[in-house]
């Protein structure tokens, strides 16, 4: 048992790093940067070829053949850069069109094909038939959407979406668009029975909100130390400093579950369920609470557009929502059988 | 990364598992009193007869001298099997043990250590005094050095079982011109010596539930032979015992939560008599993130296990602690509120509000919530003091 990285985890990771920093820093999406819409698209192919996007899948899949654990890792990453949450349509989607043998494997693993999200609004059916009302994230540009639920995963057209209109996303830069599934038959159907998506959609969500918790919390700390007043750096003083350690006991809770829900899928254990709605819980949890406090810690300017805290705080609010909304995954969190 | 357990930690935890369920004793742990030092020595002793005491201490002092790893298998085997936890025999168990097997001498060695494993003895702490609370390094209580033995004055506060208890491990200023870290000893002393008076303090699941006492000592002599450690060193020998207070002696209180929160379910699911707790809409949303929270403490629990086998030292272990500390008191709180009404009443054998009553003290003993804050904001997070 040992739940830190190993030193080829450490190494993947660390390239990963440099890729995010260098390319996709939270500062993007600040002024005078358009503040709709997004363009990570771009970072699609490039990920594509460092192999981030098959990551988990196996080889004989056409993966490269890693483990939950190191996609668990990479969206932790994601999260602390806020990529977009599209690109869960191309790691899901490539599982799904594995799955299915379907020859759009290819291109989505290595990033030349968009593909967006679609998130219930309201009554929805997944099923080899789908039916209902949809937000669709970042899906302008995308031929195909994915979306999923405890049931399964469908990968649609977009023209088989009905009554399509822009909105303004509370998220901004995040492409929001409301539309509607009138009985349409996806591309691809698979039901969970045959290959567990949602268990692993609810970890790399609950990865990405750990990533938001953990960057929250260094924003904060780090701005904790630089910033004066009354003469001292304002994390000299307990209200402050308080605040920040339970910043830092929430990214903590949600990482380690991450991490163990991540090696339970694995290595197969018992409770796959249990711990990946923990983990998404719990990580939704933190990235809200921390995405929060980190605006508090800032002061006014965490109040403005210009500092990167209220982007974190938004995207928190999307990932709640994305596939089960804290109450929907409240209720799996009960029904889910405890793993003695 | 891993979750694996070797095959021979398996075969251990099998051995465990068997044992505990042959041997656990299923009476009531009494809350108090006299009755209750013979429920613990009883039950420690049995488990030494069974082979199984001092899991973490080494073997050449009658411990097992277990790996880590397999440390947290026989914790995890003990909450699985709802042993009870001889909370009287911890201080000596956790901290007078391990200090004396770190700094003591060869004959505080033999005396002690055995009569420890074997469940003979009762053991407490006097560190906290009237005035030194979290700020423990200011303590008054002294020593002045005549002869071969040490005279003591002054008075100790918030001992745990000390009117219970057969030995305590004693701080107190043996140079009062030092700096206030520099002058402390470290001090066996025998509970039965002339000079100690008790005064007992019943705590919050009163009535009747004496669980400290202060300690009044006026020119209690004990020999210089019963410092352990270097004279004016007791500091560091203290930090050496807190250091097992603060890491590992814990695990099994926390896992043994991760089942409470199972039982509380079952009891909502009881007392609200439907298939799902949610039916109650605010309950079931507090049960639901109440077992998410208690299976990150687990996971939680793991990773401060995977630091310590990978020799990593640092203060992150008060993360861990202050989840976990938080996550019970709420998990108590809970039951009280599935109880509704009946939470009013307080019987001899009631499982829930004793406990809740009994979990104010999980954020004020062994380091405040706020001082556990402190600890991660300066020595996790690095900011400054």
């Amino acid at each position: 048992m040992n739940l830190l990285p190993s030193g080829e985890q450490t190494q993947i990771v660390d390239s990963l790093k440099d890729f995010l920093a260098d390319r996709a820093p939270v500062s993007r999406f600040r002024p005078p940067a358009p503040q709709i819409g997004n363009a990570d698209r771009q970072f699609w192919p490039q990920l594509g070829e460092l192999g981030f996007l098959g990551i988990g899948l196996g080889e004989s899949q056409g993966g490269i053949g890693f483990t939950a654990a190191e996609e668990m890792l990479a969206y932790r990453e994601f999260g602390r850069h806020l990529l977009s949450p599209a690109v869960l349509g191309l790691t899901l989607g490539a599982r799904v069109a594995a799955k299915a043998g379907s020859e759009l494997l290819d291109e989505m693993l290595r990033g030349r094909l968009p593909v967006g999200l679609a998130n219930s609004r309201g009554r929805a059916k997944l099923g080899a038939e789908c039916s209902g009302e949809f937000h669709l994230f970042d899906a302008k540009d995308a031929a195909w959407v994915l979306v999923c639920d405890e049931t399964g995963a469908a990968l649609l057209r977009r023209e088989d979406f009905t009554d399509v209109a822009e909105v303004r996303g509370t998220d901004h830069v995040i492409g929001l668009e409301r539309a509607r599934l009138a009985a349409v038959r996806p591309a691809i159907w698979i039901e969970t029975a045959s290959e567990a998506i949602y268990p692993r959609a609810q970890l790399l969500i609950g990865a990405y909100a750990a990533g938001i918790a953990e960057a929250t919390r260094d924003m904060a700390v780090e701005y904790a130390k630089t910033r004066q007043q009354f003469g001292k750096p304002i994390g000299s003083f307990q209200a402050i400093k308080h605040i920040c350690a339970d910043m830092a006991i929430r990214a903590e809770a949600a990482l380690c579950q991450v991490i163990y829900a991540a090696l339970v899928q694995s290595e197969q254990q018992a409770g796959e369920e249990f711990h990946s709605v923990a983990a998404k819980l719990v990580s939704v949890d933190a990235a809200l609470k921390n995405a929060a406090q980190n605006i508090q810690v800032h002061g006014a300017i965490g109040f403005t557009a210009e500092a990167d805290a209220h982007s974190f705080m938004k995207r928190a609010h999307v990932i709640e929502q994305l596939w089960g909304d804290t109450r929907q995954q409240r209720r799996q969190m009960l029904a889910a059988a405890f793993p003695d | 990364m891993d979750l694996h357990f070797s095959r021979e930690d398996t075969i251990f935890r099998e051995q465990a598992r068997a044992w505990l369920r042959d041997n656990v004793v299923r009476e009531r742990r009494p809350h108090s009193g006299e009755a209750m030092r013979a429920f613990d020595l009883a039950w420690q002793r049995k488990q030494c007869e069974g082979g199984w005491a001092g899991v973490s201490w080494p073997v050449e002092y009658g411990g097992l001298g277990l790996s880590l790893t397999r440390q947290l298998i026989w914790h995890e085997e003990y909450a699985r099997a709802d042993a009870p936890d001889n909370h009287l025999c911890f201080v000596a168990l956790n901290h007078a043990g391990p200090t004396i097997i770190a700094r003591g001498s060869e004959p505080q060695k033999r005396f002690h250590l055995p009569k420890i494993l074997k469940g003979d003895v009762i053991w407490c702490q006097g560190f906290s005094e009237p005035n030194s609370g979290s700020d423990l390094a200011s303590l008054r209580t002294h020593a002045r050095i005549e002869g071969d033995q040490l005279v003591v004055n002054g008075s100790k506060i918030w001992t745990s079982h000390g009117h219970l208890s057969d030995w305590q491990e004693l701080l107190v200023r043996t140079n009062p011109d030092a700096p206030k870290h520099k002058g402390i000893s470290w001090v066996i002393c025998d509970m039965k010596s002339p000079g100690i008076t008790l005064r007992p303090i019943e705590i919050m699941t009163s009535p009747n539930q004496v669980h400290f006492v202060q300690c009044f000592y006026d020119d209690v002599r004990i020999p210089l032979s019963n410092v352990v450690g270097e004279i004016d060193d007791g500091w560091n020998v203290a930090m050496s015992t807190l250091g097992f207070e603060r890491g590992t002696a814990q695990i099994r209180d926390q896992i043994r939560y991760a089942y409470l929160a199972e039982k509380m379910i079952r009891e909502a699911q009881r007392r609200f008599g439907s298939e799902t707790p949610l039916s109650n809409d605010e309950i079931g949303a507090r049960l639901a993130h109440l077992r998410a929270d208690m299976a990150a403490a687990r996971a939680m629990t793991y990773m401060v296990m995977s630091r310590a086998e990978a020799g990593i030292q640092d203060s992150q272990t008060s993360l861990m602690r202050a989840m976990v500390g938080e996550t019970q008191q709420r998990a108590r709180r809970l039951a009280l509120d599935i109880l509704g009404p009946y939470a009013l009443e307080n019987p001899e054998d009631d499982d829930w509000v004793y406990f809740y009553l009994r979990s104010f003290s999980i954020t004020i003993a062994a380091g405040t919530a706020q001082i556990q804050r402190n600890i991660i904001g300066e020595r996790v997070l690095g900011l400054p003091r």
